[in-house]
């Protein structure tokens, strides 16, 4: 069976290999067929990957531990949703995920456009192929999924052996949302090729105008919004599972996540500036080429062991692969533009420095900045270490210094922004659009400080969260009023008409508020307590308005691991609000523990309590219990971030004007119903403005 | 004979630090424990098992999830010379002498290090005065551009302006 896996993913690569070289040949002979061909082969290599993925994970289903991989990643008692998962939980098998969405990526777009822009696809093809050949070459001939366990046999020779069992899958990763979690952000960082893909594609075949953005908008908007959801799940995660009261480390591999996504987030707003206004042409296809190179980069660092990462997957020899491949796609993108830089001459007109294209170029300039100082903190230590020859570290402190002003700045402009037209923004229109916003942000600023929101960060946080939030909903008031008024309906049904006409725009407005929301919670950080105590049955302890009462310590077990738990009763004022379990469960698989954490949560706070074990000196049990504001918000945040995002790829639904009235007439022809000219919503393809 | 030196220092400093490990925490007032667990968070834990700053070592995945002995050898050392008086300044030096400065949270304000922290301010900057520029050159070439195109078209200034406040008006 493993040899199926193994053929599957050797002529995988064959085939893309085909696609790329085919493809090339095509677009040089201008053979049509051979360019068919080549997509073709581009499409097929879904199914091979798919066939390997399919059996692998048989292997894992049917407990048969003569993979290597495998036995290292799986046991008999590992439920099977787990199993699954364990697919990505090692080196090879993660690459190979990697590739089949990869793989699952280029189908679909190979296979929606396969009768649509007939120059530009050959070369999206090529591009796709070019990538899966690096992937596919790292699966076959460097981290291996298929490598079986050998042994000597009696007569000296090698044979396969199977383990009666594996060692199980770490802990750490037997977690619900470790199911969701790394299949969401591979579908962020493979998504990334689409547009990369036909941006080069563009720039290569000199695609005319602004047809690649509009083609890969959409596709950016998902690979943004997978990546989105992995990054919170991965926070979300980390705050579940870890027991340390937070949910970002600025942990390598979480700040390699994150820089895509900035430089994503910034294209998706300068992009405007190319539809709208023909504006930031080569700026656009860079921020596509730096994010896409970001995804690489950010697989190199974590996996070639370069910086420290707490992530297990980290430590391996597969760097140097990933530093030549980026050095290829440099080079490559570096000829692409200087040959055809013509082609993206843009025209770059700036009719006033307080207008809507204003804002979008600080807004990119503050994205970059953040994206900058993540990579630039994330590398320091490795740059340190070349120059001086000590190494020095870069934590959570240094990258909250320089990052929490930009985040404020760039908080401020998602406000500032939709104020300003497009064009020029006249002193009156400023007066008129920044009065309330402004006014009452100020107001509940000093409400804020009243109420103790002393941190100065925190406080101006919250003012620029009461701004952007006042100019979202005027923006949406504004609108509706109007739709209201002209079609007779209530405000409510306004605001889903407006936000339908134009999905894309107000979408954009509810990603804002789910990032305001994001802000909130990140703020309340300010506000932390912890309390550590050993605490013996009928013992108590106070953080904040709780009192925390130990009524027992008990033991669990079952196939997969041991529990120590401790059953808590959550006191407030007296009356008891709820029983809470932390636990710490041991796994005889791997001999490692992981902590369970018990969390009361509500909007205004998570009440996060640990079972820490006991106590090392004397052999108490010891409770870490946290209090923790507002971090609700961020999940919440995370969840209204990608709802916008859906609203946002939703088509446009435009109003139509009945310009004469409608009759409706019986089969004799006399009027039985009449109505007056109206406006009448229709569905009108993908457009969006 | 400077790195002679350093050794010395650092024998005497483990010897010290040791010493202080085996005998009782002093009692620190409030104002000094705020200090101590301060800069508990700006030492990291030497355990070699986590990245853990000495105050907040957790070890994730360990037997016991609470400071190791490393660390809490680390935090009795800062809690004894804290309570000595000592400033933040000698103790965090101290440190740095028995470690080296991979045991600092994050690098020294001093040296090549200090470029960790100027570089992402000046960076922004200079984007700053990037961006302020670019956008002089494209608000430059509008009325020229703007002029040409009329004088082509033969459309009045004023015309222009009234489509181009509708514009405004339309797309706000």
């Amino acid at each position: 069976m493993d040899i199926l896996g193994s053929f599957a993913l050797l002529l995988a690569l064959i085939v893309a290999a085909y696609a790329f070289f085919a493809g090339i040949a095509g677009i040089f002979t201008r053979r049509s067929l051979l360019k068919k061909s080549a997509l073709n082969a581009g499409m097929a290599v879904f199914f091979l990957i798919t066939v390997a993925v399919g059996v692998l994970e048989f292997f894992f289903f049917t407990d048969n531990y003569s993979l290597a991989y495998v036995a290292e990643h799986s046991n008999r008692a590992l439920p099977a949703f787990y199993k699954f998962a364990a697919l990505w939980a090692g080196q090879e098998g993660s690459l190979l995920w990697w590739s089949w969405l990869l793989s699952a990526y280029a189908f679909f777009v190979l296979f929606l456009n396969r009768k649509k822009h007939p120059e530009l696809m050959p070369y999206v093809g090529v591009v796709i192929a070019g990538v899966q050949v690096f992937f596919l070459t790292l699966n076959n001939f460097v981290a291996n999924a298929f490598n079986v366990l050998a042994a000597p046999g009696a007569n000296g020779a090698m044979s396969v052996v199977a383990l009666s069992d594996g060692r199980g899958l770490t802990p750490l990763l037997q977690y619900p949302e470790m199911v969701i979690h790394p299949p969401m952000l591979y579908l962020g960082y493979t998504g990334f090729t689409i547009p990369f893909a036909f941006a080069l594609a563009a720039l290569l075949g000199r695609y005319p105008g602004e047809k690649w953005i509009h083609i890969t908008r959409r596709w950016t908007m998902i690979a943004w919004c997978f990546q989105t959801v992995g990054i919170i799940l991965g926070a979300h995660w980390a705050y579940s599972m870890l027991g340390w009261g937070g949910y970002w480390e600025w942990d390598p591999v979480e700040n390699a996540s994150l820089l895509p996504w900035i430089t994503g987030t910034a294209f998706l707003h300068s992009v405007m500036m190319q539809e709208k206004r023909g504006m930031m042409k080569i700026w656009n296809v860079w921020l596509v080429f730096t994010t896409f190179m970001l995804c690489i980069l950010g697989t190199l660092l974590t996996r070639s062991g370069i910086v420290n990462s707490v992530h297990a997957f980290a430590q391996s020899s597969i760097g140097g692969w990933f530093v030549g491949f980026l050095a290829i796609i440099l080079v490559v993108c570096f000829l692409a533009y200087w040959k055809n830089r013509d082609y993206l001459r843009g025209d770059n007109q700036l009719d006033s420095l307080v207008s809507r294209e204003s804002s979008f170029l600080f807004n990119n300039l503050i994205l970059l900045a953040a994206c900058f100082a993540v990579l630039w903190g994330t590398l320091f230590p490795v740059l340190s270490e070349w120059v001086v020859g000590s190494k020095v570290s870069v934590g959570a402190p240094f990258f909250n210094q320089v990052n929490v002003p930009i985040a404020l700045f760039l908080l401020f402009l998602t406000g500032v922004g939709p104020l300003l037209a497009w064009r020029k923004t006249s002193t009156d229109a400023l007066k008129r659009n920044f009065a309330w916003p402004a006014g009452l942000s100020l107001v509940a600023g000093v409400v804020g400080f009243a109420l103790g929101f002393r941190q100065f960060y925190a406080l101006v946080c919250l003012i620029l969260s009461v701004f952007v939030v006042l100019t979202i909903f005027l923006e949406f008031f504004r609108g509706a009023r109007v739709i209201a008024a002209r079609e007779s309906t209530n405000l409510l049904t306004a605001v889903g008409s407006l936000t339908m006409r134009n999905t894309r725009r107000y979408g954009g407005y509810v990603v804002h508020l789910g990032m305001v929301m994001i802000f909130i919670g990140i703020a309340g950080q300010a506000f932390n307590k912890d309390v550590r105590a050993e605490l013996n049955i009928g013992q108590t302890m106070k953080i904040g308005p709780y009192t925390l009462l130990c009524q027992n310590f008990d033991e669990i077990a079952n196939n997969n691991y041991q529990s120590s738990r401790a059953t808590l009763e959550v006191f407030r004022d007296g009356k008891s609000q709820m029983m809470l379990f932390p636990q710490r469960r041991f796994f005889p698989a791997s001999g490692e523990t992981e902590t369970i954490v018990a969390t009361r949560s509500s909007p205004l706070r998570d009440l996060y309590v640990v079972y820490a074990g006991r106590s090392p000196q004397d052999g108490h049990p010891v409770i870490h219990a946290y209090l923790n504001p507002l971090v609700k918000w961020i999940w919440f945040g995370g969840l209204v971030v990608v709802l916008g995002t859906l609203l946002a790829l939703l088509p446009n639904r435009r109003a139509a004007i009945v310009r004469s009235s409608v009759r409706e007439r019986a089969w004799d022809g006399t009027v039985v119903a009449e109505a007056a000219p109206a406006q009448v919503a229709v569905t009108r393809g993908a457009s969006h403005d | 004979m400077i790195r002679r030196g350093a050794l010395g220092v650092c024998a005497i400093l483990a010897a010290f630090g040791f010493a202080c490990a085996s005998t009782p925490a002093r009692q620190l007032n409030e104002a000094q424990a705020a200090r101590a667990k301060s800069l508990g968070l700006k030492v990291k834990c030497m355990c070699g098992g986590c990245n853990d700053p000495a105050g907040a070592c957790f070890h994730s995945g360990g037997a016991f999830s609470g400071p190791c002995d490393m660390a809490l050898s680390e935090i009795k050392l800062i809690d004894d010379r804290v309570a000595k008086g000592e400033s933040d300044d000698a103790i965090l030096k101290d440190f740095v002498a028995q470690y080296g400065p991979t045991v600092l949270v994050d690098p020294p304000k001093a040296g090549f290090d200090l470029t960790a922290w100027i570089v992402p301010v000046l960076v922004p900057l200079v984007g700053l005065f990037g961006v302020w520029e670019v956008a002089r050159r494209w608000r430059q070439k509008h009325p020229a551009a703007a002029a040409a195109s009329a004088n082509a078209s033969g459309i009045s200034p004023e015309i222009i302006a009234r489509v181009q406040h509708d514009i405004e008006r339309d797309e706000p």
